[in-house]
């Protein structure tokens, strides 16, 4: 085979498996950051033994979340992610909560911006 | 001049005339088993493509920039000095590190990802550097360890962050990186006779056993704490 017609072959190849999973890899949207009019789950998160407190939290299904993370929360610490669920928030002070409704039961890990606290979220 | 060589040879009957071959057969390897996989037993897995068809993906683009490389190497293993073996030993370590560890680290965590990196990188980076002397093998070793760390690391610090687009930023620097190597290693042995010829089996098996401990590892591998 000429080098042109490997270089086509290639760039099909590529072009089907790469396509094959764009086309297959939509992401989980599983909640909506907005608040609705039921009353909020209120969490207040701390920091001990350099990590998050508490670091597993209970919640309940479609009910709104206000999380705060508290004084002692610094550095990327205060970069609250939930991956699975597209929750990604930077809160500089307590006073900035950080709001959500989970959509979907399920145990969810969260952790800081850099991985380096990290707990779980248990939707029932 | 020696550029434009170099694009020509790609063409020639020289090693460097199967670079684009070698590309070709491990992205074939790389592919048919993974769709063997998927049609087979992964497809019934739970979110197995949105989760892992990314990395595993891309793990196969690297591979199939890293093993023509170290095809060309083996074909001129005598015929290059110290300082190119040590190039040799660093790119080829650094960057089978640094990107079969990033890709594991992004779905398993950095400490399985560490430790598959520097695996690779330093066993790649060894076996490629030693074609010329100690110097290259040095080299292979703190490359592949380097490298073998620095990905998983750059991985797990990104995962909330556009880890998906660095990911492919970093593959793109990997492939000029490695293309710089490839017309190194052609300007260091132009007047170098081929040593070894040898068919794709080479390449075929090299392929094989990466991908497919790359696959069991972010498929069914240990996870850290932050992936359970």
């Amino acid at each position: 085979m000429k080098n042109s017609t490997m270089l086509i072959s290639i760039g099909i190849m590529i072009l089907l498996v790469g396509g094959f999973i764009f086309f297959n890899s939509e992401a989980d949207k599983t909640t909506s950051n907005t608040i609705k009019t039921e009353e909020a789950q209120k969490i207040t998160l701390g920091i001990k033994n350099y990590n998050y407190y508490p670091n597993t939290i209970t919640l309940k299904v479609d009910q709104p979340v206000e999380l705060t993370l508290d004084e002692s929360v610094s550095g990327c610490f205060r970069s609250f992610t939930v991956k699975a669920l597209g929750i990604q928030k930077y809160s500089k002070s307590p006073e900035e909560k950080i709001e959500f409704t989970p959509t979907q039961k399920g145990t969810f890990a969260f952790a800081c911006s850099m991985g380096m606290g990290y707990g779980k979220l248990i939707v029932e | 001049m020696t550029f434009k060589q170099f694009i020509k040879e790609l063409g020639g009957e020289r090693v460097e005339g199967e670079l684009v071959k070698t590309i070709f057969y491990s992205l074939l390897t790389s592919f048919i088993f993974l769709e063997a996989l998927y049609f087979f037993k992964l497809k019934n897995l739970e979110g197995f493509i949105p989760k892992y068809g990314f990395y595993l993906f891309f793990a196969a683009l690297s591979y199939a920039t890293i093993t023509p490389a170290i095809r060309q190497v083996r074909s001129y293993s005598q015929g290059l000095a110290c300082m190119p073996g040590m190039m040799i030993g660093m790119t080829i370590g650094m960057l089978a590190g640094f990107l079969s560890g990033f890709y594991v680290a992004a779905t398993n965590g950095m400490f399985v990802g560490s430790i598959f990196g520097m695996s690779v990188g330093i066993l790649l980076g060894v076996w490629s550097g030693k074609c010329c002397g100690v110097m290259g093998v040095m080299e292979g070793i703190m490359a592949g360890f380097m490298g073998g760390l620095m990905g998983p690391m750059t991985a797990f610090m990104l995962l909330n962050d556009n880890i998906k687009a660095i990911a492919i930023i970093v593959f793109v620097i990997s492939t000029i990186t490695i293309s710089g190597l490839n017309y190194m290693i052609y300007k260091e042995t132009k007047e170098t006779k081929r040593e070894k010829k040898e068919d794709h089996f080479f390449t075929i098996v090299l392929t094989f056993i990466l991908i497919a401990i790359t696959t069991w590892l972010i498929v069914y591998g240990p996870r850290s704490a932050i992936f359970q």
